[in-house]
């Protein structure tokens, strides 16, 4: 409790003392957000943790051996994991399901386990150092690129792609019906999931003087989902706010103490069983609106 | 505009063309391959063999996505809306192809696109309203809430937000009452006067020979006939295969003759006799109501099934008559009414203990388990019983009984016919030792002369003394052989009475062939 | 040589048990239960603390340890997978009730520490144990060469012994004609009277008794019993096994699980020991894009 009053009593000092939770928060939501393009678009792709570890391992290296600017290098860490994303969407895309959810957990622990553990340059298991690193000063970049990612995908999910994404969601064979190219806007969906969790890789590296290799396996993309799924995958706003009440939970109820993991799990269940569209609905926070609120409506101009 | 088929699976060297312009009407029994052949023209089936082209466009080995921007589009049998999506959402998603990639003006927000957004939702509230939906109401709701007749119209909007140059309806008026039918077949005429090209597909004879100029007719994948309404209904080809193959005096007996469209025929209708219900009743149905979400399936249904019946429970498709069964199992439970068994309250126990009980249901379809033996699935309709000895003798006198059965025994079912895989459902109905047997379709897509054998086997094991409750389309083959039947027509009993006068009756061929 | 073709046998018999219960729940259900490798963690931990903390005898903990993840059989099915079913939920929503609850229970067995409510449970919290010696027999023979441990040896007759019942269960008997039914046609199985949610108890039961079993041998095995032995050694890997033998097909995950073992055993030799997990997942993430219904899939997989 201590949290939340000191965070509505000082928000100065709260903000001071928890520079790097809130930074944590804003990396896992831009996470949340990218399992929540692929989930949107109806694909259970668990493949978010291999490219953070490819946009973040980019980073830091190019830091290391060409002193580049963390612009660039953090952009070129996003834009491989992007390239990355195309060579494993086209082959992997054709599976639907479990069967896709377990061809994107056997990449990413080939990826962390076969390759990285095994590279020269990537540490081979002990890590890498980032003496460059700046866990204070990252805040300002999560925040400001985590508004730019909630704006942009909010944007894309009310364009024709949105709809497209939408439509496949629902139901794939109707949406071809209406024209709707799948194949492609399932991969699009991909690609876009793999540019946002290469970016926060990148962008956590920033934060971290050390680059764990252990960070990219199955735990990791079970939390991602975590955050995806109980915030819910209808609104761009759900893994934020899945992102933000999972990654404070320990610090809000601090007398479980201990007993957090339990907490959070039973907390997973009830909202899969009782609330499946998450915590944010797809019409916005149906769940905590007072029942004289007007209903969400697709904003129209009257028919005369 | 034309299209060329031959030898595609299930739909054998069919040809049909479709006239710019025109309403072209598709007919035909259940499973005649009436959907497959919708689904190889839009892309979801590959073809085998054949052509198709659409005006110059060739669409053989299209995928559906390329096939519905050539400009057809469709709907689907068992509606396939965007559930969870608003009404007006689904149709904003049939603009898909004429929609520019507006993605860069998305994110900058540009006045340029909200000016296409207005004109979409204008064009989409448009839409609702040319099929009969009052947007203003219905827009913003989630399209699986909708009544079921409007989930039929909006799909129809739908589909013609895509601007097709051909529109396929498939079964667009199944499971509708009869004004909401007509409904239906104003809308058609309607959307056909403002010049757009229509392929109809249904059951329903009356809605079919209402509007169409011109009709093909499907039967095991072939066209059996094409031409007027008035030529078609005349076929005699096509009465057989709608009202079934019965024995010879009942195909000339049936008023086949008489040209359908004829609706006068419907003040004949009640000249049927009151059904002679039984006093004693080992099943008995009282106001049965069942819904599937927002569809009324069945609406206050009664019947009553004395022991050592065959009772017939007749009806087109979608009539609610599989429903029924379903409720009677315990697949799904009723709004409201009684459904009793012999004391057992069919409307509360579980599946296992109607079972137990001795009500034995032989599903629409089969449902035979394709994965296991012949024999695996005898010896499986046996669970439940304790008295191991008696099971065995009895598999063994089943097998004997339908010897094919016998000779098959190690193959998996999967590698049956259609006939013999409706033999081992028989076979396996009788296992489960029942006191009432259901029946549903039991021959759905099977050759006349598997036809001839099923019912066969059907008057055998009434002979034996089993109580039967037989669902059929091939409705004069059902009344032929029951004491008693009922017509089901959109969810509600319309007739009762022995299946001798029932036989004699036009109202079943009106609520059939639709006359 | 030798001794690696031994450790290969070996651990390809934990493996293949594991996965078999594993692809009975997704061969009756379709569903991935992740709440398997958390009792496959139970298991071992279980039969640790009964004999170190409430001096019970070995073969009594084993027995319990199987009771006990038995009955989270049950509690998997009642919690996480009877309420989806009755809503018709998508098999999604289970493989996420299914993660809920094993992160409960690897969380509860994390903070068990003397003190704690889950002390009477595990008193070591995140540390690996390993069973006193002395605590089963354990005999050690030097054959040409080879090390040859009794507790490894036993592994492979057990699994191999339980693999064949389970076997001839779903090949031979009236339950496993039920049980291959409800896999097949849940509705046309209740309409042959055949109480479907009755064997869906059934089949969690046996999946997770087996599943508890594979991780009392790792235990007795291996040591180094800790809360994550379940995710980190044989999770991912049993997802790996099912793949390879072909989804839902009980022979597949037995073939399945000793290619794997010998998969590995054959990369630390000719790559070294880094290697040895990456090389098993490239093989899962390749299977399943180049051949999605695994080796045996094609034949195997309608016997379930």
């Amino acid at each position: 409790m201590d949290f939340l009053i000191q965070l509505f009593t000082d928000p100065v000092a709260f903000w001071n003392s928890h520079t790097l939770l809130i930074s944590q928060i804003g990396i896992n939501s831009i996470l949340a957000s990218s399992m929540f393009v692929v989930l949107y678009s109806g694909q259970l792709s668990l493949a978010a943790p291999g490219f953070m570890a490819i946009g973040a391992y980019t980073a830091v290296l190019m830091d290391l051996y060409w002193h580049t600017p963390l612009a660039l290098n953090i952009a070129t860490g996003t834009a491989f994991a992007g390239v990355v994303g195309v060579a494993v969407g086209l082959p992997v895309l054709r599976l639907r399901g479990v069967f896709l959810a377990i061809a994107t957990i056997g990449f990413i622990e080939a990826l962390s386990l076969g390759v990285i553990l095994n590279l020269p340059i990537t540490g081979e298991g002990l890590g890498l150092k980032n003496p460059n690193a700046d866990p204070l000063g990252g805040i300002n970049i999560v925040l400001v690129s985590l508004a730019v990612v909630v704006f942009l995908l909010w944007r894309l999910t009310k364009g024709r792609l949105g709809y497209a994404w939408t439509a496949i969601r629902q139901d794939e064979l109707a949406a071809q019906s209406q024209g709707i190219d799948v194949a492609r806007y399932k991969l699009i969906a991909f690609v876009v999931s793999a540019l946002l969790a290469g970016f926060a890789g990148g962008a956590e590296s920033h934060l971290n003087f050390f680059v764990d290799p252990n960070e990219y396996g199955v735990p990791r993309t079970v939390q991602v989902l975590t955050f995806a799924v109980l915030g819910g995958s209808g609104n761009v706003l759900g893994p934020v706010v899945g992102a933000l009440f999972l990654t404070t939970l320990p610090y809000v109820f601090q007398q479980a103490g201990d007993y957090i993991g339990v907490v959070s799990g039973a907390i997973l269940i009830a909202v899969i069983i009782f609330r499946p569209q998450g915590i944010v609905g797809r019409g916005g926070f149906a769940f905590v609106r007072p029942r004289w609120w007007p209903r969400a409506q697709v904003r129209a101009p009257s028919t005369r | 505009m034309r299209r060329h088929f031959g030898g595609v699976h299930a739909v054998d060297g069919v040809t049909l063309e479709v006239e710019k312009g025109s309403i072209q009407g598709l007919i035909g029994p259940n499973g005649a391959g009436k959907t497959t052949l919708v689904n190889v023209i839009t892309g979801y089936v590959p073809f085998q063999s054949g052509h198709a082209w659409l005006e110059s466009d060739e669409l053989t080995g299209l995928p559906a996505h390329r096939i519905a921007g050539l400009g057809i589009s469709r709907t689907f049998q068992n509606i396939r809306l965007f559930k969870d999506l608003t009404a007006l959402e689904n149709v904003l998603i049939g603009m898909h192809t004429r929609r520019r990639d507006d993605t860069l003006a998305q994110i900058a927000t540009l006045p340029m696109f909200r000016r296409d957004q207005r004109s979409r939702l204008d064009d989409a509230r448009g839409l609702m309203e040319t099929v009969g939906l009052a947007a203003s109401d219905i827009a913003g709701r989630a399209a699986g809430t909708l009544p079921y007749g409007d989930q039929r119209r909006l799909e129809i909007a739908r589909a013609l937000a895509l601007r097709p140059r051909l529109l396929i309806l498939d079964e667009p008026a199944a499971g509708m009452n009869p004004s909401e039918k007509q409904g239906i077949r104003e809308l058609i005429e309607r959307l056909n006067e403002d010049g757009l090209t229509i392929l109809l597909i249904d059951h329903d004879m009356r809605l079919v020979m209402g509007v169409c100029k011109r009709v093909a007719v499907l039967d095991f994948g072939r066209k059996i006939a094409e031409g007027t309404p008035a030529e078609v209904s005349i076929d005699a080809g096509v009465i057989k295969a709608y009202l079934g193959s019965g024995s010879e005096r009942v195909v000339t007996s049936a008023p086949g003759a008489s040209a359908a469209g004829d609706t006068e025929l419907a003040g004949e209708g009640s000249a049927a006799r009151p059904a002679v219900e039984p006093q004693k009743a080992i099943l008995e149905i009282e106001d049965l109501t069942v819904s599937y979400g927002p569809v009324n399936a069945v609406r206050g249904a009664s019947l009553r099934v004395a022991t050592g019946e065959v009772v017939a429970l007749i009806g087109a498709n979608g009539a609610g008559k599989s429903t029924i069964l379903n409720t009677l199992s315990g697949l799904i439970r009723p709004d409201s009414g009684t459904a009793v068994f012999d004391r057992l309250d069919l409307t509360r126990a579980k599946p296992s203990t109607i079972v137990r009980h001795g009500l034995i249901q032989v599903p629409e379809g089969r449902e035979i388990l394709a994965r296991q033996t012949v024999l695996e699935n005898l010896e499986l309709a046996t669970w439940g019983r304790r008295d191991g000895s008696a099971k065995r003798t009895q598999i063994e006198a089943v097998m004997k009984r339908f010897p094919i059965l016998g000779e098959r025994r190690a193959l998996r079912a999967g590698t049956l016919s259609g006939g013999e895989q409706q033999m081992l459902a028989i076979a396996r109905g009788l296992l489960a030792r029942p006191r009432l047997l259901l029946l549903d379709e039991p021959s759905l897509g099977l050759a006349p002369q598997m036809v001839d054998e099923v019912f066969k086997a059907i008057q055998e094991i009434h002979d034996e003394g089993t109580t039967i409750l037989l669902v059929e389309q091939n409705a004069l083959r059902a009344l032929e052989i029951a004491d008693r039947a009922y017509v089901l027509e959109t969810g509600q009993i319309r007739l009762s009475g022995t299946g001798e006068d029932l036989l004699h009756n036009p109202a079943v061929r009106r609520a059939y062939l639709g006359g | 040589m030798g001794q690696q073709i031994l450790n290969a046998i070996f651990i390809g018999s934990i493996y293949a048990l594991f996965a078999v219960g594993y692809t009975l729940v997704f061969g009756v259900l379709d569903i991935l239960n992740l709440a398997h490798s958390a009792v496959f963690m139970l298991g071992a931990a279980v039969t640790y603390t009964l004999v170190v903390n409430h001096g019970q005898s070995f073969w009594l903990a084993c027995v319990l340890a199987i009771v006990a993840a038995a009955f989270m059989g049950l509690v998997i099915e009642y919690i996480c997978l009877r309420p989806l079913r009755r809503r018709r939920a998508p098999p999604i929503a289970a493989l996420i009730s299914t993660i809920g609850l094993a992160l409960i229970i690897v969380a509860a067995i994390e903070q068990g520490r003397p003190g704690t409510l889950f002390a009477w449970l595990w008193v070591d919290g995140a540390n690996p144990v390993t069973m006193p010696p002395g605590t089963f027999p354990n005999p050690t023979w030097h054959v040409a060469g080879l090390t040859l441990e009794g507790s490894k040896l036993a592994v492979v007759p057990v699994s191999i012994a339980l693999m064949l019942v389970l076997g001839y269960v779903m090949r031979f008997t009236q339950v496993g004609r039920g049980l291959r039914a409800v896999a097949e046609n849940p509705r046309a199985a209740r309409l042959m009277g055949i109480d479907v949610d009755r064997l869906i108890s059934l089949t969690l039961v046996i999946s997770s008794a087996l599943g508890g079993l594979a991780g009392i041998l790792f235990g007795v095995a291996l040591g180094g019993i800790s809360p994550y032995i379940g995710r980190d050694s044989v999770e991912v890997r049993g997802l790996a096994v099912i793949v390879l033998g072909g989804m839902g097909s009980i022979p597949g995950a037995v073939l399945g699980g000793y290619l794997l073992g010998f998969i590995e055993v054959l990369a630390v030799v000719l790559l070294g020991s880094n290697v040895r997990a990456g090389v098993a997942f490239a093989a899962l993430f390749l299977m399943l894009v180049l051949r999605p219904q695994g080796l045996f899939g094609a034949q195997l997989r309608e016997r379930i």
